[in-house]
């Protein structure tokens, strides 16, 4: 919440301020003696901005920093080598961020280590061992991050109630001076609301995060995708278009593109699902790994390219198995007409124990075209019961 | 970008560990020399001057507690079991918890720099004003009483060494980069000592940098600077003191002044004691502490300018519930009673920012009372003088901690019940017959207890001359020991011929005598701030 005089959004002053502490402690790390603690603060400032800004050549840079501070062994190792987990961990290097917790000295015993440690369990469909890793890092440092965690967990479990006060009691732990982190806790509720069909409770909290940190893309993503939800294809395009300026990801042109299928306008979708696409496999060709899941879904639901699917959804699972790249694998198999495949795979993610109503929906069709008319039914109906707008758009999370 | 949940998203790894306006630094609290109409108590609550000195953090809440009681009855004389000790306890316990209820005067400041000041649930009822901040002003309650009042910046009133004492504790992050993962390598496991130790080469002087640890002190040579932690043993293996080649140990202090030319933000009130207390003759004590809240992230978003109401009609009688509404929407950070009751003998856990209700500490007292005791004891005698804590006879410090409070309270029994002497009568100005205060009254509860009938000096209130810090050391003299045909006394530490006769250097009291600028003699009693 800025003050009333200033005109800049909290967006823009948090970056100017990030931006000018860069600028200050530049001279820190190129000048000799090195100053350890502001040489660590510069590279922190990076991986910072490149966080708020979602821009993943920002993050890239900021990876390039921080493998170089290892290297020239600026700074304590463990605190770089958590950046470096962390920097792993958003591009699903999971095997890479093992390795980061294993090099950091006491890192994989420290607090935001085993947080980490959890998350990989979480990512690895270790779900026991990730609800006990949460709970046992809660116990010891009660932070609003962790209590997030633990939240996501219930929900993706099915526990919303459960989900819900882990939130409220995250949002208890912040500040006024964590506006930023109280959005972030504010959309996630809005997504619990949204992937449960409640759109008007959704607008409550994405209208919140919006007042409690103003300018935020993160925020705007999220709006735009509730409009699409509601039905406001012509909104949320124009939210998007504008969204794409700011931050040009290769998923939000994806969303577009099917916003405009959606409104009917086929030459604008084809532009957006092309540009989408270009990017996707130009991370994917100079070696990065995180659009993989896209691409599975991409080809799965754009291109309704069985095959192409099965590729990238294959690639994704070899690097983290979990209900999601399961049902992800499921699904590419499924418009590649191995339905036996499909099922296997389906099966395995239900067995993870996650309700979705997507996961409940894909579910149906796979047993469908398997011949198991009842258990189809059965899952369009538990998809019902967790979201009755289950088809309605949404993006890939 | 990710399907997965991921609150580092939003940069969080680090936090930002800046300081903050929830940081409070010391509650003053004596009364006033100023008897015009009656007794008053001076109370003057100091925090960290964010953002800057004069200008206040407005997410934030002050409260300063206040209850005032007759003089408490304590363990008595003969009674120094465990039992007796647990005994005080509860029945603090109860009349904290119970029917003692403290009034309150809270202060939360707008974006004009206007402070709200509401004083809540006194004898006279509950009322609140809105003041200009920077200003000496005084409030009439209701009742007709004055209440003088500065909300603003001033001189730092604390003249402490405190690289000194973090080098006596082994505190790594006053002198080394701690790692943001190394939570727990910060007072390393190497024994307390006012005596440096032999081959303690994390913390001894380093006559080659002597300004390493005292970054951002005013007055050294330079800026000050920390060190790289080094990878490790962060431990000490040694067995004797540190003693140069005239047999002088070296002293882990150097009385130097780190607070120097420093600023803070202050509450600072003078208070008829007829407004706290129906019966002034009788409530001799005035308890008080300080809290420092900060405003919650949800209701952040709520906050809406003072209404009209209120600027136009500043004396407003307060409804309660409304009130306990408003102290829900802050969380409490800080809280400050008595000095040192945080830093040295609560380790400084957030978690254990309790202020007077600090009863459930009271075994982690005893037990880090005597994980002190071991540092200081054995520095102590190897000074020859006496000292209250049960070490054995140890040549040196130890690193010892304690699971159990049996076996830590035998060894500070004596620390914890002995009665500290004053160096003189003149702190009981009244001459009434005052019992002298043993540490266990000092610090459980955790508050500043002025004593109406004395000057209000360490330990019966705190004065803004008070060496506290030292002061605080003394507790481990033996105050039935003689120095100079004297009973050792809390001002022994600061007596100066003490210390041209030890076996030390730099042969100077622990901490500067005095504050950096003078104290003002009458309200706001605290100085000007630095420019």
């Amino acid at each position: 919440m800025t003050p009333k005089t200033d005109k800049r959004t909290d967006f823009e002053i948090e970056l100017q301020r990030i931006d000018k502490d860069i600028s200050e402690l530049k001279d820190s790390v190129l000048t000799a003696p090195i100053d350890t603690e502001k040489a660590t603060r510069f590279v922190y400032r990076f991986y910072q901005r490149a966080s708020l800004t979602g821009n993943f050549a920002e993050l890239e840079a900021a990876e390039t920093a921080v493998n170089n501070a290892i290297r020239q062994g600026i700074g304590p190792a463990a605190d770089l080598y958590l950046l470096k987990a962390n920097l792993d961990f958003k591009f699903h290097r999971l095997a890479d961020v093992r390795r980061d917790l294993e090099m950091g000295p006491g890192l994989a015993d420290s607090f935001p280590g085993r947080a980490l440690e959890a998350d990989l369990d979480f990512q690895e469909g270790r779900y026991e061992d990730a609800r006990k890793g949460y709970e046992s890092v809660i116990l010891d440092d009660r932070t609003w991050d962790n209590l997030a965690r633990l939240a996501y967990l219930k929900a993706k479990m099915g526990d919303v109630a459960g989900a819900e006060q882990l939130y409220d009691e995250a949002e208890d732990e912040l500040t006024a001076k964590e506006m930023r982190s109280y959005a972030w806790v504010e959309l996630q509720r809005g997504v619990l609301d949204l992937t449960h069909g409640r759109h008007e409770d959704a607008w409550t909290h994405y209208n919140q995060a919006d007042r409690a940190y103003s300018g935020y893309w993160l925020v705007d993503e999220h709006i735009a995708e509730l409009l699409g939800a509601q039905g406001r294809f012509a909104e949320a395009v124009a939210l998007y278009e504008k969204l794409i300026v700011r931050i040009p990801r290769p998923e939000f042109r994806q969303a577009l593109g099917e916003l405009y299928t959606l409104l009917g306008e086929p030459e604008q979708a084809r532009r957006s699902h092309e540009a989408a696409l270009a990017a996707y496999l130009q991370s994917a060709t100079s070696g990065g790994v995180h659009y993989y899941h896209h691409l599975a879904d991409f080809y799965a639901d754009v291109r309704e390219d069985g095959a192409e699917a099965v590729k990238w959804a294959r690639k994704d699972i070899e690097l983290r198995a979990n209900f999601s790249t399961q049902a992800a694998l499921a699904w590419a198999s499924y418009r590649d007409r191995r339905f036996a495949e499909a099922l296997e795979m389906i099966n395995r993610a239900l067995s993870s124990g996650v309700k979705d109503a997507r996961l409940f929906f894909q579910a149906a069709m796979i047993h469908r075209s398997a011949g198991g008319n009842g258990e189809s039914n059965q899952y369009l109906q538990m998809a019902a019961e967790i979201n009755p707008h289950y088809s309605n758009f949404h993006v890939h999370r | 970008m990710a399907d997965h949940n991921d609150p580092n998203a939003v940069n969080s790894i680090f936090s930002d560990i800046d300081v903050s306006a929830a940081d409070l630094y010391d509650l003053f609290g004596f009364p006033s020399d100023d008897t015009t109409g009656g007794e008053k108590v001076v109370i003057a609550l100091t925090f960290a001057s964010v953002p800057e000195a004069g200008v206040f953090d407005t997410d934030m809440l002050y409260r300063i507690q206040i209850s005032a009681e007759p003089r408490v009855a304590r363990p008595a004389k003969d009674d120094h079991s465990l039992k007796a000790l647990l005994r005080y306890f509860d029945t603090l316990k109860d009349k904290y918890l119970g029917p003692l209820k403290a009034s309150e005067i809270r202060v939360t400041v707008d974006q004009a720099n206007r402070a709200t000041v509401k004083f809540i649930d006194f004898p006279g009822g509950s009322f609140s004003t809105v003041v200009e901040t920077n200003k000496v002003l005084t409030i009439d309650s209701p009742g007709g009483h004055s209440i003088k009042t500065f909300i603003g910046g001033r001189d730092d009133a604390f003249f402490n060494d405190l690289t000194g004492f973090f080098r006596s504790i082994n505190y790594a992050p006053q002198f080394y980069y701690v790692p943001h993962t190394m939570a727990d390598s910060r007072e390393l496991k190497i024994p307390k000592t006012l005596l440096e130790l032999e081959g303690n080469d994390l913390f001894n002087f380093d006559p080659n940098n002597p300004d390493w640890g005292y970054q951002g002190v005013k007055g050294r040579s330079s800026d000050g600077f920390k060190k790289d932690l080094p990878p490790g043993p962060l431990t000490w293996t040694g067995d004797r003191f540190r003693k140069d080649g005239n047999g002088n140990y070296r002293f882990v202090y150097s009385g130097f002044d780190c607070q120097n030319g420093k600023n803070i933000n202050a509450i600072i009130l003078e208070i008829p004691l007829g407004f706290i207390t129906k019966s002034p003759g009788h409530d001799r004590i005035v308890n008080t502490w300080g809290e420092s809240w900060v405003l919650k992230a949800a209701n952040k978003i709520e906050t809406i300018p003072d209404h009209p109401f209120w600027l136009e009609h500043p004396m407003v009688l307060l409804d309660a519930i409304k009130l306990d509404a408003e102290l829900k929407k802050y969380k409490l950070v800080d809280t400050d009673g008595q000095p040192f009751a945080d830093a040295a003998l609560s380790e400084r856990e957030d978690n254990r920012q309790l202020g007077a209700n600090n009863f459930w500490l009271a075994p982690h007292f005893i037990k880090r009372l005597a994980h002190l005791g071991w540092g200081f004891g054995p520095s102590i005698s190897a000074l020859g003088l006496q000292t209250s804590f049960d070490h054995d006879n140890s040549p040196v410090s130890v690193h010892k901690t304690y699971s159990l409070v049996t076996e830590a309270f035998p060894r500070v029994k004596k620390t914890l019940f002995q009665e500290l002497n004053m160096p003189d009568d003149s702190w009981n100005k009244s001459g009434l017959n005052i019992p002298l205060r043993s540490p266990l009254e000092i610090f459980v509860p955790n508050v500043c207890a002025i004593d109406m009938d004395t000057t209000g000096t360490w330990p019966f209130g705190r004065r803004l001359e008070d060496q506290v810090a030292t002061r605080f050391l003394s507790m481990f003299l033996d105050m039935e020991a003689d120095f100079n045909g004297k009973k050792y006394h809390l001002e022994l530490l600061n007596d100066q011929s003490l210390w041209d006769h030890a076996p030390i250097e730099p042969k100077t009291p622990p901490n500067p005598l005095k504050n950096d600028k003078e104290f003002l003699d009458h309200f706001p009693y605290l100085a000007e701030p630095w420019s």
